[in-house]
């Protein structure tokens, strides 16, 4: 779950976001607490704390004063924008590298896109309805 | 944020060694810090020094704003039970925690009758007949249950097994969750302490080579993996502190963090990128530092 | 020295004075020292007067004396030494100033000499009004120390104990303080003091005088001059403790 060699912070919202992104927290539900978060990956909640700061830095999630922490209107929108945009770095280059190694051009790594897309049947991200967390 | 620790200039000589080397450093209200380093690198000598049990030689610290020597006011907010403590002749555990009660004012008897029976601690055997796994839970529980104010653990696992470690780790946490304290954890079980420490100070030799946040530090160096070639090229102008070869392939570890755009140069260079954990991290840089080796002595007190 | 500690509902109870919580620290364990001096006095009582039961039933009616009452001085000089090496360590992990944790012991000390003189005079009135406890066997109430009636033999004894806790004490501090090569050169410098002050008095064929001396004093005068040392001893132990690393 927690990786080495990156910010623990960063890797604490990543965390959020990919629930509120597979819809296990849909938007204005309460977000994990600070206290949780820490206690759930047993690290300082200073640090947990980081990372919850940088979700509301990114309208990803907002303070309702005196209950907690929810989850933004259009944050899962924004998530999926931003994931999006760097998509093509995180995964479409490593997959062109190691194509060229293998001597599969851009035509033959299409193909095979397609071809497991279809035969594998993987699902859409659907948001799911109602409960969150 | 206020300081309750300051420390400027801090000194320690025995006869011709160095056991502090001219250490500052300030540590913050209710942080966790590591206080990592070898055997040897100093850590017990400036725990002793700051709850007033060791001197400096030269330098000068504040507990809370004042000088901790004889001062009970300052002292008793202070708890620092040391790896190998002495405890009275024919005492038993219980004892140690009744004694504990007495002296610190903020001392959780639920706590520590919790955390006895979580250790698993023989109520009736005597203090130096305790295995070292033991011995180590009672400085642990006493650390813990005393919830003073600025708590040093001086390697308190020594002994237990992993899943007292892990017990120590989560009461650590959920104490320092529901009552904010200041901590100093001094550890060379790096990895397993990173994700609690806030901040990091690292000693090494009697001086302190890093006092920084633990984010920031988290990616401050990488292990560049790939052809020795390509692995030359890109590591141009980067700090090295750590290189090994098999055959063709080599394994850098470079310190600086990788922007997106040094990623994409090592992905279309077919670089591997490894991450570097803090306990390597701390390993190679505590390794790297060049110097005499100064011998440092490994039991305080009686001055040789 | 007040300190106030707050109870967490806001009010201010008033601490425990922390010196009179090392004499509780130390009297946790009740066996240091409490149970085991009275065990030892107690044992080399029974001892004694078996002894002393035998040798009468044989027929010797005159008095007899033993020494065995100094025998729980000699574990208190342990007692002393080990208050040093294994609880001032801990006293220090304990948040205790090495000033309370001198008053304290020596207040502990301090009330383990008054219950062995305690006992030592009533034992004292109770063996002369037995007169040796029918067998004529003396163990507390030897006449030298008895010469200025309970109360001396009270502060004899007092003081007595109090001086074998703070040589073991203050040998102990030397030690922890500038190790045991400087310890053994105090000890055999203290040693050869003793040992030419013996030859000094020899030499002027002054023993008579020496012993005079301990005549006109008594006992009284000379559990004064013990005090004496005993405070010296302390005092130095204070300074060096100040100093001393657990």
């Amino acid at each position: 779950m927690i990786e080495e060699g990156r910010a623990l912070f960063l890797q604490i919202a990543e965390n959020v976001e990919d629930s509120i992104i597979d819809g296990s927290l849909s938007e204005e539900t309460q977000a994990p607490s600070t206290n949780e978060l820490a206690a759930f990956f047993r690290i300082n909640p200073a640090t947990a704390a980081k990372g919850v700061n940088m979700l509301v830095d990114k309208g990803v999630v907002y303070k309702r004063r005196g209950i907690g922490m929810f989850v933004a209107p259009g944050a899962r929108e924004r998530i999926l924008a931003e994931r999006r945009a760097a998509f093509a770095d995180r995964f479409v280059e490593p997959l062109l590298v190691e194509g060229r190694k293998l001597g599969l051009d851009a035509d033959d790594l299409s193909r095979l896109i397609l071809d497991r897309a279809t035969t594998a049947r993987v699902p859409a991200i659907e948001p799911t309805e109602g409960t969150g967390r | 944020m206020t300081d309750v620790i300051q420390v400027d200039n801090l000194t320690k000589r025995y006869r011709d060694t160095l056991a502090v080397d001219d250490v500052s450093f300030s540590i913050k209200k209710n942080t966790i810090y590591g206080l990592l380093g070898r055997n040897g690198a100093g850590k017990t000598t400036v725990m002793s020094i700051l709850t007033a049990q060791n001197f400096a030689t030269m330098g000068d610290i504040r507990i809370f704003g004042e000088d901790p020597y004889e001062n009970a006011k300052v002292l008793q907010r202070m708890c620092f039970v040391r790896e190998s403590q002495k405890y009275p002749d024919d005492a038993l555990p219980k004892h140690a925690f009744q004694t504990a009660r007495l002296f610190f004012p903020n001392w959780s008897q639920e706590l520590a009758d919790q955390l006895i029976d979580e250790f698993q601690l023989p109520t009736k055997k005597r203090i130096k007949k305790l295995s070292r796994g033991q011995l180590s839970a009672v400085g642990v529980i006493i650390g813990l249950a005393s919830r003073a104010e600025i708590t040093f653990f001086d390697e308190p696992y020594l002994g237990l097994d992993a899943v007292a470690r892990q017990i120590f780790y989560d009461r650590l946490l959920e104490g320092y969750t529901e009552h904010p304290r200041t901590v100093i954890l001094s550890s060379h079980l790096i990895d397993e302490v990173a994700n609690l420490i806030e901040r990091v100070l690292v000693i090494d030799r009697g001086r302190i080579v890093m006092d920084e946040d633990t984010e920031a530090v988290r990616d401050r160096a990488a292990t560049i993996v790939g052809d020795a070639a390509a692995v030359d090229a890109f590591i141009v102008g980067r700090e090295v502190i750590h290189r090994e070869s098999l055959g063709r392939v080599s394994a850098v570890t470079v310190l600086g963090a990788l922007t997106p755009d040094d990623r994409r140069r090592l992905t279309s260079a077919g670089l591997d990128v490894a991450p570097v954990s803090l306990q390597q991290l701390v390993v190679r840089l505590t390794q790297h530092t060049a110097g005499e080796p100064i011998t440092v002595p490994t039991e305080e007190g009686v001055l040789r | 020295m007040t300190a106030y500690a707050s109870d967490g509902a806001g009010t201010r109870t008033r601490a425990p004075n922390r010196t009179l919580s090392v004499v509780r620290m130390q009297l946790i364990n009740k066996q240091t020292y409490i149970w085991i001096p009275l065990i030892i006095l107690g044992g080399a009582f029974v001892l004694a007067l078996a002894v002393y039961a035998i040798l009468f039933n044989a027929g010797i009616d005159s008095p007899k004396y033993g020494g065995g009452a100094q025998a729980p001085l000699w574990y208190f000089l342990i007692v002393g030494v080990q208050a040093l090496t294994l609880t001032f360590p801990f006293s220090q992990a304990m948040s205790v100033t090495r000033r309370e944790f001198y008053l304290g012991t020596l207040l502990t000390a301090a009330l383990t000499s008054s219950i062995l003189a305690g006992i030592a005079v009533v034992g004292g009135l109770l063996e002369r009004a037995t007169n040796g406890w029918g067998v004529n066997g003396w163990f507390f109430g030897l006449p030298w120390i008895w010469e200025a009636g309970p109360l001396g033999a009270l502060l004899v004894n007092f003081v007595g104990a109090m001086l074998f806790f703070v040589i073991g004490f203050w040998a102990a501090t030397i030690y922890k303080r500038f190790g045991g090569l400087w310890l053994t050169i105090v000890l055999v410098g203290i040693g050869v003091l003793l040992v030419a002050g013996l030859w000094f008095v020899g030499r002027l064929d002054a023993w008579a005088e020496v012993f005079m001396w301990f005549g006109t004093v008594g006992v009284v005068g000379l559990s004064l001059w013990t005090a004496a040392l005993t405070a010296v001893l302390a005092g130095i132990a204070f300074l060096t403790l100040r100093r001393a690393v657990p």
